[in-house]
């Protein structure tokens, strides 16, 4: 691991409160994540990724439950007033919404949007068109081209470049991106790719969350992979796409259209009732008894990585 | 996902349901017992205060609330509170009828339109679109004026009523049966040579009943407010027929002697009415029907 | 837009002559007898008299002329003569009563907007507190509670009783000159109709804005630390405008029902009292005409409706001629 670490999250635990019991969403995460670098976290949708993105920057609903750390710079995210944490998401944390379309204001231009998240973000009002400009030209569009226009009025790609530019504007210090290509056509995924690249070449911590096994490697950094609320593998990207440690991750990737597209046999369990032992053991190949005992532990890899798995603790 | 219960032919049928007692909420408990006490109350106004309605004592007009009258006493001297009683129960009956009466007509049409479709389905549409560019209470006084000479003071409100408030219930009765006429099991009972009637009689109005009684349940507060309103206004029952809105129409000339018993008695009663019936009808709704919402309001 | 405008007003004559042939055919059907309405209850005509009033009006014709008579009569503008108002003619009539009733409706409506829009943002922003639960009660109180009644405990309570305000008319009886408005005199009917239809408008803004404070923007907004004020009025309320301009075009019926009941109860001169006494006089060619005019403003509440909805929200306003 390089430097020093931004964002600490130890033992992160979200479960929602509904009508008849609880969703357990998010179980015992734990990473931390340095300047520059990229930790891209993939799993299946309703896995619980998204979750992870608004329960770092306290956007969840109000039945949500959480516990355990999410630190920054050494400070107890969690523990802050709804003021403070106010002033947290609006210097050094952004995030780029799963949907783009549905998170523009539909009534507003796309301009004055852009500028009032940049003056509520804490920059002056000629930098902050400075900023926007710039950002924008990066991901090659026009402010000007944009800005009178109403987010229906703009294309997919360009709706994505707009929220990206609005997170990188401000230079925040964390910057969380949820399913960032969804929807998006091959070459808006390498575009894509390309700008979240230079989010992170420009000095802020990336998490990315997606269902994209293939942007994942090629965005490279760490890649974490999420089953049924649990982080069962957490690898430098090189190591799980050339050999990963749990099952699970392997499942992933042969289930690859260029590895065969095998699909994983079963269904991933209910997270109203999740099994007492590993929740990957009714799928699994290389089940055995201890398997349905307890959850395995996470165990470090020699490439410092992480696996939960009892079965292949050692590599 | 639980699977419908299956009715005799294997077809699901829509239970009509009054919701397990075990989560109900505390105001649709409220609106049951408030309700059950008005019918209660109605139905033994001449038990409950066997005073006789009629009775003129001017020596005790217009006195504030008291033990003996909890309600006052109006500038004739009559007891408030056995006027009001005696209100209710005419009003319960003549809303319950005109809410009949608006279910017959909406029922009907919105059968017709959605059962035959095609022409008929556009006539009648097309005939509700003119009823509904009305304003109820304008179009109701007009209906009420006209059939006034023919079929008396309490057939003019049922018709006033009726003929003003079945456009809504006419719409979800049509769009019912619309539904349900692209289900498997109605093809299959047209394709095993049902006839159109038993086709209506057997799979259509069960499908529809709940459609019925809920609207029923919320057009009565309606009901009971365009009777209060058009009697109020002179316009609805007659004098000796004292319906509670008659009953404030008297209350309203005592408000200049200043006497206020005599209009927030029995404003208070068909407030409570509307508001229980109302009540347990969205509560009901809400629950079980919620696509009826933007149609079926209180 | 103007293909809008122009179709929906090409249509309300088509809705017009649907609401007279249906008026028409009603009073025909019924066993009214216009001619016992003319001479009233009291007087004996003999049949010669009967048929001599009957042949001058034309009701000795067979039905369809009568209609077509009248209909034509109808689209020249002339609604017929009031026979309770000394024979004056129906149209003079409602333009006389209109500015009145217009006046206590504009200014119901505004107070109905301007009230709605506070109290129901006020309590979407503090969904569940005690002011919630405060406007949330009294909305549903005031949906049920008869309008008359509120607008006689109204009049009793500030007029008879704190004497505050006038209760009848629209302005000092004392006054001379040519007829006008106070503003005293206007303020407790105004009111009192604008609270017996407030509940609507404060619950509509109330529930819109919890729809909308839900959606993806609006966590968007807070993502870049947004405070609770700038998302509610830059980001949420734009959007919960949208249909509630809706409700306002199409709640301009049910100000008028209410006026009739209101304008009743405080002696307001207007088209309110004017249907109240024209019904207890049986002045049939009033209530037609009244009939007609409602539809008038029902279109016309829809059309603005909807003229208001493309003009506010961007989405149909590109997407739609």
């Amino acid at each position: 691991m390089t430097g020093v670490s931004v964002l600490e999250v130890e033992g992160l635990t979200v479960r929602f409160r509904v009508p008849r019991g609880a969703v357990q969403a998010l179980t015992d995460v734990t990473f931390s994540l340095g300047r520059g670098e990229i930790l891209t976290v993939v799993g299946e949708s309703g896995s619980g990724k998204t979750v992870l993105a608004h329960a770092i920057t306290r956007l969840l609903p109000l039945n949500a439950e959480v516990t355990g750390r999410v630190r920054l710079d050494g400070e107890d995210v969690l523990a802050l007033s709804e003021a403070a944490m106010q002033r947290l998401r609006a210097r050094r944390l952004a995030l780029i919404p799963q949907s783009p379309g549905a998170a523009l204001n539909p009534v507003r231009r796309v301009g004055p949007l852009l500028l009032e998240i940049a003056r509520v973000r804490g920059l002056p009002r000629d930098e902050a068109r400075a900023r926007l400009g710039g950002a924008l030209r990066e991901l090659g569009l026009a402010f000007d081209a944009v800005a009178g226009r109403y987010p229906h009025q703009l294309s997919g790609g360009m709706q994505q470049r707009v929220v990206n530019a609005a997170a990188m504007a401000a230079a925040p210090d964390v910057v969380i991106a949820d399913e960032p290509t969804h929807g998006l056509d091959a070459d808006l995924v390498e575009t894509t790719a390309r700008q979240l690249q230079a989010i992170a070449a420009h000095g802020a911590a990336l998490l990315v969350i997606t269902h994209d096994l293939r942007l994942a490697r090629r965005l490279g950094g760490r890649t974490a992979v999420v089953y049924a609320s649990y982080l069962v593998e957490l690898r430098p990207a090189e190591g799980f796409f050339t050999g990963p440690a749990h099952p699970y991750g392997r499942a992933l990737l042969r289930a690859m259209p260029e590895h065969g597209g095998v699909p994983i046999p079963g269904l991933s369990p209910e997270l109203t009732a999740l099994p007492r032992g590993c929740p990957f053991a009714p799928r699994c190949p290389d089940r055995a008894p201890v398997c349905e005992e307890a959850v395995p532990p996470p165990a470090p890899l020699p490439d410092g990585g992480m696996v939960r798995c009892a079965v292949h603790a050692g590599g | 996902m639980t699977a419908p219960a299956a009715g005799r032919a294997g077809r699901p049928v829509p239970a009509l349901r009054l919701g397990t007692f075990r989560r109900l909420p505390g105001p649709a408990v409220l609106a049951g017992a408030v309700t059950a006490a008005l019918v209660l109350l109605a139905l033994g106004a001449g038990v409950f205060r066997p005073l006789d309605t009629y009775t003129v004592a001017l020596d005790a007009a217009l006195q504030p609330p008291s033990l003996q009258h909890p309600m006052g006493t109006d500038e004739v001297g009559r007891d408030v509170l056995a006027r009001v009683l005696h209100g209710l129960r005419v009003s319960f009956g003549v809303s319950v009828l005109a809410a009949l009466v608006a279910l017959l007509v909406g029922g009907t049409l919105g059968v017709l339109a959605g059962a035959l479709g095609g022409r008929v389905d556009a006539a009648v549409m097309r005939f509700l679109d003119v009823f509904a560019s009305q304003n109820h209470l304008v179009f109701g006084i007009v209906l009420a004026v006209l059939f006034r000479p023919a079929l008396g003071p309490v057939g003019a409100v049922l018709l006033s009523v009726g003929l003003t408030h079945w456009t809504s219930l006419a719409r979800i009765v049509r769009g019912e049966l619309i539904a349900l006429r692209g289900q498997p099991f109605v093809s299959a009972a047209i394709g095993g040579g049902a006839g159109r009637w038993r086709l209506v009689r057997r799979h259509y109005l069960p499908h529809l009943l709940p459609a019925l009684v809920l609207g029923f349940v919320l057009l009565f507060p309606h009901a009971i407010f365009h009777e209060s309103a058009l009697s109020f206004l002179g316009l609805g029952l007659p004098p000796h027929q004292a319906s509670l809105g008659n009953i404030l129409a008297d209350g309203r000339r005592s408000l200049l002697a200043g006497a206020w018993w005599t209009s927030l008695f029995p404003g208070l009663v068909l407030l409570a009415a509307s508001l229980a019936v109302g009540t347990l009808g969205e509560y009901w709704r809400d629950r079980h029907h919620p696509r009826w919402r933007s149609e079926l309001e209180l | 837009m103007i293909r809008l405008v122009a179709g929906r007003l090409l249509t309300l004559p088509l809705v017009l002559g649907a609401v007279a042939v249906m008026t028409f055919l009603m009073a025909a059907a019924s066993p009214f007898d216009p001619i016992r309405a003319y001479v009233g209850a009291e007087t004996v005509v003999d049949q010669e008299t009967r048929d001599h009033i009957a042949q001058a009006w034309g009701l000795d014709r067979p039905l369809p002329e009568q209609m077509a008579r009248w209909l034509g009569r109808l689209v020249q503008g002339d609604l017929g003569r009031s026979h309770l108002f000394g024979g004056q003619p129906v149209r003079d009539l409602l333009l006389d009563r209109a500015p009145a009733s217009l006046l206590l409706m504009g200014s119901a409506m505004a107070l109905v907007l301007v009230g709605g829009l506070v109290a129901g943002t006020l309590a979407a922003a503090f969904r569940d507190s005690w002011f919630d639960w405060l406007v949330r009660g009294a909305s549903h109180l005031n949906i049920a509670a008869p309008s008359f009644w509120v607008a006689l405990l109204a009049l009793y309570l500030f007029s008879i009783e704190l004497g505050w305000l006038p209760g009848a008319g629209m302005s000092d009886l004392r006054s001379t000159g040519a007829p006008r408005v106070d503003l005293e005199h206007l303020i407790l009917p105004a009111s009192v109709l604008a609270v017996t239809q407030h509940a609507w408008f404060t619950l509509y803004v109330r529930n819109t804005l919890l729809e909308v404070l839900r959606e993806d923007y609006v966590r968007y907004a807070r993502s870049h630390g947004m405070g609770r004020w700038r998302i509610m009025f830059r980001h949420a309320l734009p959007n919960a405008l949208i249909p509630f301009v809706t409700l306002a075009g199409v709640h301009v019926s049910e100000l008028l029902g209410g006026s009739v009941l209101i304008e009743s109860i405080f002696g307001w001169p207007g088209l309110g009292t004017l249907v109240r006494d024209a019904a207890l006089g049986v002045d049939l060619p009033v209530l037609v005409a009244v009939t007609l005019g409602s539809s008038v403003l029902v279109v016309a509440g829809n059309l603005l409706a909807d003229v208001g909805y493309r003009l506010l929200d961007p989405r149909v306003r590109e997407g739609l001629p």
